[in-house]
């Protein structure tokens, strides 16, 4: 059998027979900071806004916490998106990790079974307002049968167009595949593609073609017969010249500029373009993703999450409950361009009057997450390669599909 | 015969051990120290939940196993040798061209050589997005340079064709090395006694015959050593790459850095990538040794 060594005793053995002495010493000092002043506790927070638009609202989330809640301090620390996950894996080797974090929903696939993350099930049950979230969102929360965080909140995916565009061609908005396929090639001309989505080889390239699948009536254990039909149709649309080749190289961020400067008639986006759209020269409207057999959109957003091992959760979670509460959520969503994750605010502020939010609003319900189990980065990864090779045509949507559910079962059924 | 050790001389030693003990302890801390956790960390299952305080048990070499029965694997190893290849041949001739060039007095010689370095001190960062950029199917600068001169069928989508995109990030990469290439060849060339070059011109040796049977001779140690130390530079290029094109399109520009970075961070096999990163290492640790000796022998030639 298989011989264990815990490998802290290792590290400390190691440690030791290097440089004990400067290990300890570095260590202990890192030990002695993080205690505050009597009476109040110093909660560590992380995310990964550090865009310059997102500064104010957090502060101000941070003031009204502090003053609402006594003996409460806040240290905040932003991270790059990509870097995020890998300071708290990080932080799980070296025991500095925050006391509250913000994370993506799709990293509750592999935080969510490692036992990093607080079971708030109990505190959740008292609280008792689980019922106000969207069912999507909420459920992908609870791993396991644990409830292992709270939506902050919600995105998912839909069709702008150009209105401009659509009207001089004398089309409507797409509303099936058949539709979106026709109109992108009525609408390409010149160096203008009719679509822009992002491809890129990363989770964002899955969460564009996710929602492709889905609408042909299949999923990730379905992969090699409905990811074939999603990805011939995706296919098509290079081929025909109605989808740029470059967007296996797009993140959803290129894809909006695309849309902005007119290279792109229509583009698949999310939410969070709706502020920098609404300050471009451009008149823009925004669809539900055309449907195939069903209709699907992706969901994406963030959770709050507390650390198993954090020392102050009871703090820490009146934290997140006050978070939550609409006086504080809302302007806090509002300033970050987000839409709610709880159905009880998302008909007031901004939400009820803005069309365009309000369409984003709509498609909550049928979003679905991406709530595959802790290898699924390794399935995406697969999705997003197959979808790179049909796109770049150097496989077939038959071939790649089925390469890629290989790796797919594989993945999901290593659990 | 040893001699007796006298008082003072081991006070000498002893000094000498003080003077290095910084550097020992620092090259303990940040350089044994990981390496040893590296290696153990490759011969344990270790995931994001042994990370936690759970148990890592020993897998003896299945991380190993894993890392060759992985198809990913060889296709990185493969995409890495033909990335280092590629750079190196032309990032070496073309220094050596350029250092040539520079090796002759002509004037803004020393203002000309100093703006081509700036290749080199650019962030690996800064000149992937500018490549990025350029590169770029729809509104990149070399197509529209093709465009403008009538080359326009040449235009290309030079990143998004896995066909193209490794010898997109190829060129990028020579563009970054040549400055390095050059400046130290120019310091080889200059080390050439000129007296040699000149009673060989009065024999009559044409200027290629010079080159051919003087420079070249003269400069093969340099060259070894900057094929070397390239040799180590390029295997092990992660951000050039990383901000380029991520690895794909598909997986056409996945070098082992990648794939390293990938297994340990995107899919959270630490064991495995711990494997697959030690066996990352072993090309530019064989080249380092080789580089070292030759170092050696250099100075115990020189000396």
């Amino acid at each position: 059998m298989s011989q264990t060594v815990g490998r802290r005793a290792f590290l400390r053995a190691a440690g030791a027979a290097g440089a004990g002495a400067a290990a300890v010493g570095l260590g202990g000092a890192l030990a002695s900071c993080g205690s505050g002043q009597k009476g109040t506790v110093t909660l560590t927070w992380w995310d990964y806004f550090t865009a310059p638009h997102f500064q104010a609202g957090s502060n101000a989330l941070i003031a009204d916490i502090e003053s609402a809640i006594p003996g409460v301090k806040i240290r905040r620390r932003a991270f790059p998106f990509a870097d995020l996950n890998t300071a708290l894996t990080l932080g799980a080797v070296s025991g500095d990790l925050p006391d509250i974090a913000i994370i993506d929903n799709v990293a509750m696939n592999s935080f969510g079974n490692s036992g990093l993350l607080a079971d708030l099930t109990d505190r959740v049950k008292a609280w008792g307002q689980a019922s106000e979230y969207y069912h999507g969102p909420w459920a992908g929360c609870q791993i396991g049968g644990k409830t292992l965080g709270i939506p902050n909140n919600s995105n998912c995916l839909a069709l702008y167009y150009n209105t401009d565009l659509l009207r001089a061609a004398g089309v409507k908005p797409p509303a099936t595949w058949d539709e979106l396929a026709d109109t992108a090639q009525r609408l390409t001309s010149g160096d203008r593609f009719g679509l822009a989505i992002s491809a890129i080889r990363t989770e964002e390239g899955t969460f564009q073609f996710l929602p492709f699948l889905w609408q042909a009536g299949g999923d990730l254990n379905t992969f090699s017969t409905y990811g074939a039909t999603a990805l011939s149709f995706l296919g098509d649309l290079v081929e025909k010249g109605s989808l740029s080749r470059s967007c296996v190289g797009w993140t959803q961020q290129d894809a909006n500029a695309r849309f902005i400067t007119g290279r792109a008639a229509m583009q698949i986006n999310g939410p969070w373009q709706v502020p920098t759209l609404k300050k471009a020269d451009l008149e823009w409207n925004v669809v539900p993703l055309p449907s195939d057999k069903t209709s699907a959109t992706c969901l994406g957003g963030e959770n709050w999450v507390l650390m198993a091992g954090g020392k102050h959760q009871d703090a820490a979670w009146e934290v997140v409950k006050y978070s939550q509460k609409p006086s504080a959520l809302v302007p806090y969503l509002e300033a970050f361009g987000d839409l709610p994750a709880r159905s009880d605010v998302a008909h007031s502020g901004t939400w009820a009057s803005d069309p365009a939010l309000e369409l984003f609003i709509s498609q909550l319900p049928i979003a679905r997450g991406r709530l595959y189990g802790a290898h699924y980065t390794d399935a995406s990864t697969a999705v997003v390669e197959a979808e790179q090779a049909v796109l770049t045509g150097s496989s077939t949507p038959g071939a790649a599909a089925a390469a890629a559910a290989t790796k797919i079962n594989r993945a999901l059924g290593r659990q | 015969m040893r001699r007796p050790r006298t008082a003072g001389t081991r006070g000498a030693i002893r000094t000498g051990y003080l003077f290095s003990l910084p550097g020992i302890l620092f090259l303990a801390l940040f350089l044994a120290y990981p390496l040893l956790y590296n290696a153990w960390t490759s011969v344990h299952d270790v995931g994001l939940v042994s990370l936690l305080g759970g148990s890592a048990p020993f897998d003896g070499l299945a991380n190993y196993r894993a890392t060759v029965d992985d198809p990913a694997f060889w296709h990185a190893v493969r995409v890495s040798l033909v990335f280092t290849a590629g750079s190196l041949v032309f990032q070496f001739t073309i220094g050596f061209a350029l250092a040539l060039l520079f090796a002759r007095p002509f004037p803004l010689n020393g203002l000309l050589r100093s703006l081509l370095l700036m290749a080199w001190l650019l962030p690996p960062v800064v000149s992937g997005t500018l490549f990025k950029w350029m590169l770029d199917g729809d509104s990149g600068a070399y197509n529209a340079l093709l465009r403008s001169t009538g080359l326009g069928a040449l235009a290309h989508d030079w990143l998004s064709d896995p066909g193209t995109a490794l010898g997109g990030v190829i060129f990028a990469n020579i563009w970054v090395g040549v400055p390095f290439n050059m400046l130290l060849l120019l310091v080889g060339l200059q080390g050439i006694d000129r007296e040699l070059h000149e009673a060989a011109a009065i024999d009559g040796a044409s200027a290629w015959q010079r080159f051919r049977l003087i420079t070249l001779p003269l400069m093969r140690p340099v060259s070894v050593t900057v094929l070397l130390l390239g040799l180590i530079y390029t295997f092990k290029v992660f951000d050039l790459v990383f901000v380029m094109t991520g690895g794909g399109p598909v997986d056409a520009t996945d070098v082992l850095s990648l794939y390293v970075y990938q297994v340990f961070f995107a899919y959270f096999r630490f064991g495995q990538g711990a494997a697959a990163g030690l066996l990352l290492l072993a090309v530019p640790l064989l080249a380092a040794g080789l580089y070292v000796r030759r170092l050696r022998r250099e100075e115990r030639a020189g000396a």
